[in-house]
């Protein structure tokens, strides 16, 4: 025990001084989080630019207009459809609302006509603004159409669901950073691992009477005790910088990241029995992380891959650790449900496990 | 390969490179396994009592390097954690005269200081038995002496000392016996004077060639078997040195002059060793 806490503090000791892997393991992830954040937060306040049509003119049509102001997620730009578009080509406007004629009529309690259709123009290539205009015309829409019936308002719904999907993209990103950062942490334990065997430093330590499993134990304490400073960092950083509510419970979102931990720091031992030198290892953790980072969901959610690419993402480990984090941390719409993710993570740890055992070299 | 090493005792392993030196060591060290044979350590058997034997030896291997980032005392405390015994990290910094350097990372230690940290942590668990794979390999020569007194030291202490050396003098200067290998094989071993006496029985006497005392004069010298010229000196072959030197110094006198730089020298171990192996040590 004594030899075990000894050999802890001086492995971590080893990689406070060593500053590219210190650099690589907090403050790559961290720089991740604010930049992602920092991006898809919109740098603040999510606000679309649309163009305003008003062939009506009614007070009715003064009231809708009202109605999407009042969400404070738009900003109104009056002109006519033709004008609109032009500023739509050039970019200048996310889409374009056309209240059309015959809006007061259709809305006048005495008259008895049929409904008239908002025309909202999208561009499908940008994803998030038309998705984002389209529910923002529904909920307004909607309301409007509640209040005129008369019945109890369901607005406040709909607006706590605007502000959701506002938030989602950054309480998406924080615990997939987070899962990448525990990956490259577990990968990289290769790299000392090649070193001490390369240098003969694994050697010179069985000349002691250190047991092995002392030696693994260690290792295993100085990921565990770095995963637990990434976490803290990321998660402290995404809610008091970005905002994100951790939903999760404190123990569960511990349990993924230990297993997370655990699972990749296997593969980095697999990683570090097959490579012979640093180069090698070096070589090999890139060759593994970067499809990890890729094509796990990490960056882009598995609902927007193509079938075969997301074929590819539920055969990565890493996939299963971000969702189980997603999950677990900002309650994310799962993958698949949070038992498959532990249980595929603790299949790659217990064969990783094995592949290790019987290649790992000491000497 | 069979030897023996008593205890208090300080054995060389002397062989060219690759000769097996190292991986005798390394068996010996519980660092490898034999294929075949019996080894015994401390009267414990390496390939099964591994463990036991670790905490009482000391060993100090020829080339691994040391966790790069841990200072001198660091490493030092870190390696006493392993044994249930150690020594205390200042008294082997006086020691091993690290105190200057105890809070220098190891990576930015000299050779000769990295190889006396070597040898400090092979002494932490204050061993019975210090194994020494080249320990002066690469050091100056005031620093290779100061670790001559140290391994003397480890001797007078009571320990048994099993090292490997380059180098004829240290093995001729520290060694009690030694045992030349080659290709995995005992070519002799034994106290360095029995080793040579059993090769060579006849001294040299050298001296600046005398134009008045023919070879054949020097021939018919009492005791001398061979004569031989190196580089303008004659060189007697001789069992009887006195009677040999005795003769000379009349046979010069009536030449009326004496020998200059008259030498007496016997066979070394490097004699030993080039007839043994058929090259030097460091080839």
């Amino acid at each position: 025990m004594r030899s075990l806490v000894a050999l802890s503090r001086a492995n971590l000791r080893s990689f406070v001084r060593d500053r590219p892997a210190l650099f690589w393991t907090l403050a790559f992830p961290i720089i991740f989080v604010l930049l992602f954040g920092t991006i898809f937060s919109g740098g603040g306040k999510l606000n679309y630019n649309i163009g305003w049509v008003d062939q009506d003119g009614s007070a009715a049509a003064k009231q809708l207009r009202a109605g999407f102001v009042g969400t404070d997620l738009v900003t109104l730009n009056d002109g006519t459809l033709q004008a609109e578009r032009d500023a739509m080509q050039h970019g200048d406007i996310d889409g374009i609302i056309v209240v059309p004629a015959g809006l007061g009529q259709a809305t006048d309690p005495s008259h008895a006509g049929g409904a008239v259709t908002l025309q909202v123009y999208i561009d499908p290539t940008r994803t998030n603004a038309s998705q984002g205009l389209v529910q923002i015309a529904n909920a307004v829409t909607m309301g409007a159409n509640l209040a005129l019936s008369g019945r109890p308002p369901a607005i406040a719904v709909h607006t706590e669901t605007l502000q959701t999907q506002r938030l989602t993209n950054v309480s998406y990103f924080v615990p997939s950073i987070l899962g990448m950062a525990l990956m490259q942490l577990g990968i990289f334990a290769a790299i000392p691992l090649v070193q001490q065997r390369e240098k003969l430093i694994l050697k010179r330590l069985n000349a002691t009477p250190l047991p092995r499993r002392t030696l693994v134990a260690s290792n295993i304490v100085v990921r565990l005790v770095i995963a637990a400073v990434q976490t803290l960092l990321i998660v402290v950083i995404g809610q008091r910088v970005l905002g994100v509510e951790l939903i999760g419970n404190v123990l569960a979102i511990a349990g993924v990241v230990v297993l997370g931990a655990l699972t990749f720091t296997s593969i980095g031992y697999v990683i570090a029995s097959f490579a012979r030198t640093e180069e090698t290892a070096n070589g090999m953790t890139s060759v593994v992380q970067f499809p990890l980072m890729f094509l796990s969901g990490i960056f882009f959610p598995l609902e927007i891959m193509p079938d075969w690419l997301r074929g590819v993402a539920t055969f990565l480990p890493l996939t299963y650790l971000g969702d189980a984090l997603r999950q677990t941390m900002v309650g994310g719409a799962p993958f698949v449900p949070l038992g498959v993710d532990l249980a595929v993570m603790a299949g790659w740890l217990a064969v990783c496990f094995l592949v290790s055992a019987r290649f790992f070299r000491w000497q | 390969m069979t030897f023996e090493v008593g205890a208090g005792e300080i054995f060389g392993l002397l062989g060219p490179n690759g000769a097996g030196k190292t991986t005798t060591m390394e068996m010996l060290e519980g660092l490898a396994s034999p294929d075949a044979g019996t080894l015994r350590v401390l009267g414990l058997d390496p390939t099964r009592d591994a463990p036991r034997i670790k905490e009482r030896i000391g060993v100090q291997l020829q080339t691994a390097a040391l966790f790069p980032q841990l200072t001198v005392s660091e490493l030092i405390e870190l390696f006493g954690t392993f044994y249930p015994r150690s020594i205390a990290v200042n008294q082997l910094l006086d020691e091993l005269d690290l105190q200057e350097k105890r809070g220098a990372q190891t990576k930015t230690l000299s050779g000769g200081q990295r190889q006396r940290l070597s040898v400090a942590l092979a002494l932490v668990n204050d061993p019975e038995l210090v194994f020494l794979d080249e320990p002066t390999t690469g050091l100056d020569p005031a620093a290779r002496h100061s670790l001559w007194q140290l391994i003397l030291r480890l001797k007078a202490e009571g320990r048994t000392v099993l090292m490997t050396t380059h180098y004829m003098e240290e093995a001729e200067g520290l060694c009690d016996r030694v045992a030349i290998i080659d290709h995995g094989r005992i070519l002799d071993a034994g106290t360095v004077d029995e080793l040579v006496h059993r090769r060579f029985h006849e001294r040299t006497v050298r001296f600046d060639r005398i134009g008045a005392l023919a070879d054949s004069t020097l021939a018919a010298l009492p005791g001398v078997s061979r004569v031989a010229n190196e580089e303008g000196q004659v060189v007697l072959h001789t069992a009887d040195v006195a009677q040999t030197i005795g003769a000379l110094l009349d046979a010069a006198a009536a030449a009326g002059t004496e020998p200059a730089n008259l030498m007496i020298r016997r066979a070394t171990l490097e004699d030993v060793f080039l007839e043994l192996t058929g090259r030097g040590l460091r080839d």
